[in-house]
């Protein structure tokens, strides 16, 4: 293990990117933090940049006016960073997914740009607070 | 379909037969639905008149605008809501082929402007003398002359690797460069700077890119660019059937899970003629007074975080709680319900389900009593939000703002009373209004408005009637309905049209915020940036993340000078200096 994938590993701060949800899962997001889930117990910190973040977490399909601010947002992520994919939504689409103004997949859009992203899912519509800290745990035990 | 008559014949409402009236001549024909809705068609070429008539001598409220195609060109449906007279009127006026232009009513009222740029963009409608015809709601790289709304377009496939590149429209060449011009704020004139507040920001046609052209320390313009989170609900509606279309709306928003739904059932019920049973109506009462109670506390907190109050946020949130777990007891699931259904609801509550509610209920009455005391009494928050980013009266109506927005400039309208349904008509409860129309009267309206809900709740509970839970519906007839809702943030509006198949052929949906967030423009104007991120806040613009990406940048060398960060911190220090001097 490298001393990046460690440092990673220990109080990931995390970046929230809607790039086309229907406030669901972001509501869920921020509920994480509020007295009943408090993940910031365990060091888990929302910040208000990308560049200070370890991980980001994406809700909601990818949006064509979204897609290259996805991007951009990936960009300017300091590497190696994990991207959760949270809801259904953006692990797939979901019900939008014929949609006309879904671009593609949010693993798709970040995978064409680093084909060595560390991806994780957290499907549901929306997941539960206790899904999504579950989907942290086994992200962070896999690396 | 309802018999059309002819504009002379008489007609039984009196509602109705006042509107003609004060259209005059310009009425081609008069359809009467139901004792809460008519339909009126005018002469084309006198809209701007008929929208003058509308406000000034109906005292219309405009919800909406609905573009439909037809045989003949593109219908505009303008849906005006006269709350006082508990009735919708839809007046239609065609814009026909080849032209397909009639003139802009959103340059005599800014209550039609986003609407009609909306038009322009999906159905390709021209607005004759609209003021700003730039890209509203489609992304810049959308090619041009590519309509969603249309007959014949056809949402592009992806291929095996999920790419759905623009290369599938080869009659219509993206002409990006165009696309994006069309799409480019207007420069800043000379020693005013640019800021930028966005993009990313929740529902369905919201996700908002807000900018702000200051002179100094005051704003003085500001512009909004839509897009980033709009998913074509609308098109994707007409592709499904009937009773799959509720779970579609719901996700409209996930904070209006109970509210969208109930709109487009109530327009579906409107083109049946059908009633659901009490005990249906009660259920429904009870989750989306539930619904309206979290989306309150949560904006409490939000705003609370705004002004730098953190603890106010937990401790909103962490009241919110039995709410939610009362909603995933009673329906399944914390956020996305699904147990509205056309006829009725899905899944009914047990008796021991009842007094799980009234505990949840009764354990966040202190709570919100002491959060509501919190705001009336601090000295600080009177000084940060009395009379910032205020919205005349005048203005509301103008801008046919909705809900706590319109309620706190002292417009009393809410569909619950205004068009009762569900149990609304029999509860006691009131409709809280204030008169400044500053953020505070806003947080004061959503703070009484809790314990309405809240005694709404326990009126339902003690009231609720047995029987059957759904009504029998077997065929969805051919006609057209609409339905509104008072969602937590205002009316939702939804027009249905039915050919008698297995699902709506046009589908129009209007979130409370589409009315609200433009309202901006008169609140923000000649306000201080760092009351900007409050005054956005106070119309709960739906918005779920705090953190939403902002960025001041320097007008001339585009430099980021503060991001959304520091404009929390800026709003927030500006609240500790307050604290300081009283």
């Amino acid at each position: 293990m490298s001393w990046r994938t460690w440092g990673l590993k220990r109080s990931p701060w995390v970046y929230h990117v809607n790039v086309g949800a229907c406030n669901n899962c972001d509501i869920e997001v921020l509920e994480l933090l509020t007295p009943r889930y408090d993940v910031e117990r365990f060091g888990i910190v929302l910040v208000g940049s990308p560049r200070h973040a370890d991980a980001l977490l994406v809700t909601g399909i990818c949006t064509r006016q979204a897609e290259a601010r996805l991007r951009a947002v990936y960009e300017q992520t300091p590497k190696p960073c994990v991207v959760f994919c949270i809801g259904v939504c953006a692990c797939t689409g979901g019900i939008f997914r014929h949609a006309y103004h879904f671009s593609r997949p949010v693993d798709q859009v970040i995978r064409e740009m680093d084909p060595k992203a560390i991806i994780a899912y957290v499907p549901g519509c929306p997941p539960k607070p206790e899904a999504m800290i579950l989907g942290a745990v086994k992200a962070l035990a896999t690396l | 379909m309802a018999e059309t008559k002819p504009a002379t014949a008489a007609v039984e409402s009196p509602v109705l037969s006042r509107v003609v009236t004060a259209l005059g001549d310009m009425v081609l024909e008069v359809r009467e639905q139901s004792l809460r809705r008519g339909w009126v068609r005018v002469d084309p070429a006198r809209v701007r008149e008929m929208a003058r008539v509308m406000f000034h001598v109906v005292r219309g409220r405009l919800a909406t605008v609905t573009g439909l195609e037809v045989r003949d060109g593109i219908d505009i449906l303008y849906h005006w809501a006269l709350d006082a007279d508990t009735y919708v009127v839809t007046v239609k006026a065609l814009a026909s082929r080849p032209a397909l232009a009639i003139d802009s009513v959103g340059q005599d009222l800014p209550a039609a402007d986003w609407i009609e740029r909306e038009m322009h963009d999906l159905l390709g409608a021209e607005f004759r003398g609209h003021p700003d015809m730039r890209r509203l709601i489609l992304a810049d790289n959308w090619p041009e002359g590519v309509y969603p709304l249309r007959r014949g377009f056809k949402a592009p496939k992806s291929d095996a690797a999920g790419n759905r590149t623009p290369k599938e429209w080869a009659g219509a060449p993206i002409k990006e460069e165009a696309a994006r011009k069309r799409s480019e704020p207007k420069p800043p004139k000379p020693g005013r700077t640019l800021i930028n507040i966005g993009p990313f920001h929740p529902l369905q046609e919201e996700a908002e890119f807000f900018q702000l052209y200051c002179d100094g320390e005051t704003v003085v313009d500001m512009d909004v660019r839509l897009s980033y989170n709009h998913r074509g609900i609308e098109e994707l509606s007409t592709r499904m059937t009937w009773d799959q279309v509720p779970f579609l709306v719901e996700r409209v928003c996930g904070i209006c899970s109970a509210s969208h739904p109930w709109a487009y059932i109530r327009a579906v019920e409107d083109i049946c003629g059908i009633q659901a049973p009490p005990r249906a109506e009660y259920l429904r009462t009870i989750v989306a007074e539930l619904e309206r109670l979290h989306s309150h506390m949560l904006w409490v907190g939000l705003a609370g975080h705004f002004l730098g109050y953190n603890t106010v946020w937990m401790w909103a949130w962490k009241y919110r709680e039995p709410v939610m777990d009362i909603l995933e007891l009673t329906t399944g699931s914390r956020i996305h319900y699904a147990n509205n259904r056309i006829g009725g609801i899905r899944r009914d509550f047990t008796p021991d389900m009842y007094p799980e509610i009234r505990k949840a209920v009764d354990s966040i009455k202190k709570p919100m009593e002491m959060l509501t005391k919190a705001v009336l009494d601090d000295p600080v928050l009177h000084a940060r939000l009395k009379g910032v980013g205020v919205l005349s009266k005048e203005e509301a109506m103008r801008w046919g703002v909705t809900g706590p927005t319109a309620r706190a400039s002292g417009v009393p309208i809410d569909v619950r009373r205004d068009d009762p349904h569900g149990a609304y008509g029999e509860v006691e409860w009131n409709v809280i209004t204030q008169d400044e129309g500053d953020v505070f009267a806003k947080a004061v309206v959503r703070c009484l408005e809790s314990f309405e809900s809240i005694k709404i709740i326990e009126q339902c509970l003690r009231k609720i009637p047995d029987g059957p839970i759904a009504a029998d519906v077997d065929h969805i007839p051919p006609g057209e309905g609409v339905g509104h809702y008072e969602a937590p943030r205002g009316e939702t509006f939804h027009y249905v049209r039915s050919d008698g198949g297995p699902g709506p052929v046009r589908h129009k949906i209007r979130a409370p915020s589409y009315v609200n967030v433009p309202s901006f423009r008169a609140s923000c104007i000649g306000q201080n940036i760092a009351d900007v991120s409050i005054i956005l806040a106070s119309v709960d613009p739906c918005y779920s993340c705090t953190e939403r990406m902002a960025r001041v940048l320097d007008a001339t060398t585009r430099r980021p000078l503060y991001t959304f960060e520091d404009l929390v911190r800026l709003s927030q220090e500006r609240t500790r200096r307050l604290m300081k001097k009283l």
